[in-house]
């Protein structure tokens, strides 16, 4: 689903380079639920940008669902941004000129669907998140958790092959962290591939996979022992 | 398209959107009535007086002490002889006044003796047996006043002339029948008859109060003979203006030089005295000019602040758009067609208030009703004045990157 093979991202300015990602090689596999985690300024979020095509990458090859991405032009990105990847994003990113049904609508507009398709998706969507009954309310109208299902069910809506999560619950107490994490968990039993980075162990041992960063490029877990003793710490206190 | 939620979008920024829209409608109102009466002067500025205005000129010729009605008329025909022997003159006529001077001789015409009202205003021109050629206007029915019925006036005297030619818009006005050749009519009283009738020539007012019998002109066969002297209309042969110009005065201080010609205006060519007519009417029509230019570029600044500041202000929600699948030429519809949506507001307010605005100027100062092809010229002149503002800042926001959607504010 995901490659990246010795992908490099590289800031430059007149005087310094910085290599946000170095020699950067991961794989997915469809249906996957895999937790990227990381120091911060290690590289999670460039992974991020670049897995979701918001940004470009300097050198490497990534191949999404199979295509070679680095040579498509920023209207094709923008086309598989939208049928093929759902974002969720820490700060939940809605539109806040917008009610609920709208929000969710953003995407499906773009892809040029027919008005009674787009409302029985975002119906469906909304019904699956919970929030079918706040759809004619305003984001800053919710609460946080709230929102993020709004946010959820947008990428949702699409039905995307991808899901990209950016610490999905960084903004939200443990209670509604705990609740966004079910949604995700029921979401990846039901066949989504899912990406989330994070930099929470008791997240990241949700997930069926860990891949550690760290100054731009993914480290073998085996040699990282403080890791591994985080992760068993952090399965020992999730509930069953 | 993605009408509805740029309307729901818009709710939430009431203020904003309400401020262009009712600038675009004032700008309309203001701009459709001043185009129409730009459009009116300039029509008013351009309309024909239907003599040969290129090669003509007016010399006002003033005599020096004082004259008997003989001796002005001798020293005026003297000097009519002397201009036409002129190689670059074709002919002349003395006059108490010409079309588009300002001022003159009006005078009210009735068609009985013992009638209380007026049937029409008229503008009074004197003129000799070269009258006709000499301005190059058209006789088209009748003939040209004879020699001997012209005769020599002082302004003391009550006018009576035996004869005279009227304009077409005047024979129609007063004999709607078309039968107006030979006809008595009475000017300033006196019984006169209809022997000639010319197709055009315009009156010495451009004001308004002219308006009415702006082309009703009545010739009378009299030469204007006082101290104070007369206008002499000179028609030069065609191609020979200025050399004619020079020559005339040069030959009149030849015969007699205890006259003035005045430096300012002794002497002028008849573009100059259309020019000086039209003065106010051009000012008038460059003034509303300025005020459109100056009300549509505040109007195009506003959308232009207003767009440039909302893009800054959704530059997230613009990156958050791009990150879930729009395309930079989606975000430059969205922005073009928000700005449609306003501008679309905002006409149809103006257009309201453009026919209220025009309304008040009827029955306040008289205009015309506004033409609805200026209502709708000025729509599209604001609609597309909207899109050209808001070109650049969309543009802008078109090229804010997707990953903007992952930045913390």
């Amino acid at each position: 689903m995901l490659k990246m093979t010795h992908l490099s991202k590289v800031y430059r300015t007149e005087v310094v380079e910085t290599y946000a990602l170095r020699d950067f090689n991961i794989n997915v596999n469809e249906g996957e639920f895999v937790a990227v985690t990381g120091p911060s300024g290690s590289g999670k979020t460039t992974f991020l940008t670049i897995a979701g095509l918001l940004e470009t990458f300097t050198g490497g090859q990534y191949h999404l669902d199979g295509v070679e991405v680095s040579n498509l032009n920023d209207n094709e990105r923008s086309r598989i941004r939208n049928e093929k990847i759902g974002f969720i994003f820490q700060a939940f990113n809605l539109i806040p000129d917008l009610n609920v049904y709208d929000n969710v609508e953003v995407p499906l507009r773009y892809r040029g669907m027919k008005g009674p398709e787009r409302k029985e998706r975002i119906m469906q969507a909304l019904e699956r998140v919970g929030l079918a009954s706040r759809a004619k309310h305003y984001p800053a109208e919710l609460s946080g958790g709230q929102q993020q299902r709004v946010a959820i069910a947008r990428a949702l809506a699409g039905s995307p092959r991808l899901l990209l999560a950016d610490e999905p619950t960084g903004n939200l107490d443990t209670q509604m962290a705990r609740g966004v994490m079910e949604l995700l968990e029921e979401i990846h039993r039901e066949g989504a591939t899912i990406v989330m980075v994070t930099h929470d162990p008791e997240l990241a041992a949700r997930a069926q996979r860990n891949v550690h960063i760290i100054d731009g490029q993914v480290v073998d877990l085996a040699e990282d022992p403080r890791f591994h003793q985080a992760v068993h710490a952090a399965r020992a206190n999730t509930p069953a | 398209m993605q009408i509805k939620p740029i309307l729901s979008a818009l709710r939430q920024h009431k203020a904003g959107t309400l401020l262009i829209a009712m600038q675009i409608a004032l700008t309309l109102a203001i701009v459709c009535n001043a185009l129409f009466i730009i459009q009116q002067r300039l029509a008013h500025l351009s309309e024909p007086t239907g003599i040969d205005e290129p090669d003509i000129f007016v010399v006002q010729n003033e005599w020096v002490g004082k004259l008997s009605t003989s001796q002005a008329d001798a020293r005026m025909q003297e000097d009519l002889r002397a201009i036409r022997q002129l190689a670059s003159v074709q002919d002349v006529t003395p006059s108490n006044s010409y079309p588009l001077r300002g001022s003159g001789w009006d005078d009210g015409i009735r068609l009985k003796p013992d009638q209380l009202q007026d049937t029409s205003g008229s503008t009074v021109y004197f003129g000799d047996e070269h009258f006709i050629d000499t301005l190059g206007v058209k006789l088209v029915a009748g003939r040209n006043f004879r020699p001997e019925e012209v005769a020599p006036m002082d302004m003391r005297y009550s006018l009576s002339p035996p004869v005279v030619i009227v304009t077409r818009a005047l024979a129609d006005k007063l004999f709607p029948a078309g039968d107006a050749l030979g006809k008595t009519i009475y000017l300033a009283g006196s019984p006169t008859a209809i022997v000639g009738i010319i197709d055009q020539l315009q009156a010495q007012s451009v004001e308004r109060w002219a308006a009415a019998f702006a082309h009703r002109s009545v010739i009378v066969p009299r030469r204007l003979a006082v101290s104070l002297g007369a206008y002499y209309i000179v028609r030069a042969r065609p191609g020979q203006l200025d050399a004619a110009m020079r020559e005339t005065p040069r030959a009149l201080f030849a015969i007699n030089p205890r006259r003035v010609i005045s430096d300012k205006d002794g002497l002028l060519s008849f573009a100059q005295v259309r020019d000086r007519a039209y003065e106010r009417d051009r000012g008038m029509a460059i003034l509303m000019g300025l005020i459109c230019v100056v009300l549509l570029a505040i109007t195009a600044a506003g959308i232009v602040g207003l767009t440039s500041f909302w893009v800054g202000q959704r530059r997230k929600q613009i990156g958050v758009r791009r990150a879930l699948g729009a395309t930079r030429r989606d975000i430059l519809g969205y922005f073009l067609t928000e700005n449609l949506l306003i501008s679309c507001g905002g006409a149809l307010l103006g257009v309201l208030l453009a026919v209220a605005v025009n309304l008040w100027l009827v029955v306040r100062f008289e205009m015309n009703r506004l033409s609805l092809a200026y209502v709708l010229a000025g729509v599209v002149l604001l609609l597309l004045l909207g899109q050209g503002a808001v070109l650049a800042p969309a543009l802008r926001a078109s090229r804010v990157p997707p990953v903007e959607a992952t930045r913390s504010v």
